[in-house]
């Protein structure tokens, strides 16, 4: 398999600070990048296009989890072989990505996802580790899936995973929504250790604690709604 | 007697509403509907509310009958947010097509 045929998805909001470099490193792994733009205000897209990624730009802000799966279904019709993501923060070391790669081959798996916990988690604040913890729980009893991290993504996907994923969850809630629909599937999921260094940046950037309740909330209604 | 009327009309049309949205959210248009009948049955039968409301440890029957209101006013909010979410759903739906189908115009034009 060719690498130009992995097709690695950027969601982006707002990160015109970063974004180029963070383009650049996973480019530099020879993969595609489609960035999709979720109606950034600031010069986002130009710069993610002017860095050589793919771009789709989401008329208004929708939602991460809407992002990534506008980017499946535009890697999906460019004939991608395997599909990734990867966070537009810079707090992802995109020389996990071949790692990710070669673990869907090697042990036959249709998902690989990174783990911070599996591997380094460097800066990592206590209050977020706590909450992360919190939320491992609460995937493990909800999802049946031994899982060690959640809300990483680093993800790898096989064409035909990526085709099983329909999210629905627009925003945060949706790393839980994957999670229940590898299960649901019958998908072959194996977790590969990662690293996330954690930057001022990507810490104000990133997800609040509030954003738990949120995530729970959005949750329960996806349940009630099924 | 007035009231009696009044409660029993808001509630009647909640029993409408139940069975409009029957057709979109079961679970919680049974419970609505459920809810709105017993509000029919304590509304015109105070005594029944009165024994009822001893039985599960509430003061009056009248209170009883308050807090299947409220408990019906959630419903209704739950039923509204999950409608909302469903239009949201198509929003991003629609928003998607559009996007991708803007990103398929710039790639043709960029490899031609």
């Amino acid at each position: 398999m060719k690498a130009s045929n992995v097709w690695v998805i950027v969601p982006v909001f707002n990160e015109a600070d970063v974004v180029a470099d963070v383009i650049r490193r996973v480019q530099a792994q020879g993969y595609q990048v489609v960035c999709v733009d979720d109606g950034s205000t600031d010069s986002s897209a130009q710069v993610a296009r002017m860095a050589g990624a793919s771009l789709v730009v989401h008329p208004a802000n929708l939602g991460q989890g809407a992002a990534i799966q506008t980017g499946i279904d535009f890697a999906l019709g460019r004939g991608a072989d395997l599909v990734c993501t990867f966070d537009a923060d810079g707090q992802h070391d995109a020389g996990d990505l071949p790692i990710l790669v070669a673990a869907l081959a090697s042990q036959r798996a249709d998902f690989a996802l990174g783990s911070r916990f599996l591997g380094n988690a460097i800066d990592l604040p206590p209050a977020r580790e706590a909450l992360l913890r919190a939320a491992i729980a609460f995937t493990r009893l909800t999802t049946g899936l031994k899982v060690t991290d959640t809300h990483n993504g680093v993800r790898a996907m096989t064409r035909r995973a990526a085709a099983c994923i329909h999210l629905r969850h627009n925003r945060m809630a949706h790393a839980s929504e994957i999670l229940t629909q590898i299960r649901r599937s019958r998908l072959r999921m194996v977790e590969v250790p990662v690293t996330i260094r954690y930057t001022e940046y990507s810490l104000r950037k990133g997800q609040r604690s509030s954003s738990a309740i949120r995530v729970l909330a959005d949750l329960a209604a996806g349940l009630m709604r099924s | 007697m007035i009231a009696q009327f009044l409660l029993s009309a808001l509630l009647l049309a909640m029993l409408a509403y139940a069975l409009v949205a029957a057709r979109r959210t079961r679970v919680l248009a049974a419970l609505i509907g459920l809810a709105a009948m017993a509000g029919l049955y304590f509304v015109w039968s105070p005594q029944s509310a009165n024994q009822l409301a001893h039985a599960v440890g509430i003061g009056r029957g009248a209170d009883l009958v308050f807090y299947i209101w409220v408990v019906l006013s959630m419903l209704v909010a739950l039923n509204l947010h999950l409608r909302l979410k469903a239009q949201s759903e198509l929003a991003t739906q629609l928003a998607r097509a559009l996007a991708l189908l803007e990103a398929r115009g710039n790639n043709d034009r960029e490899s031609d």
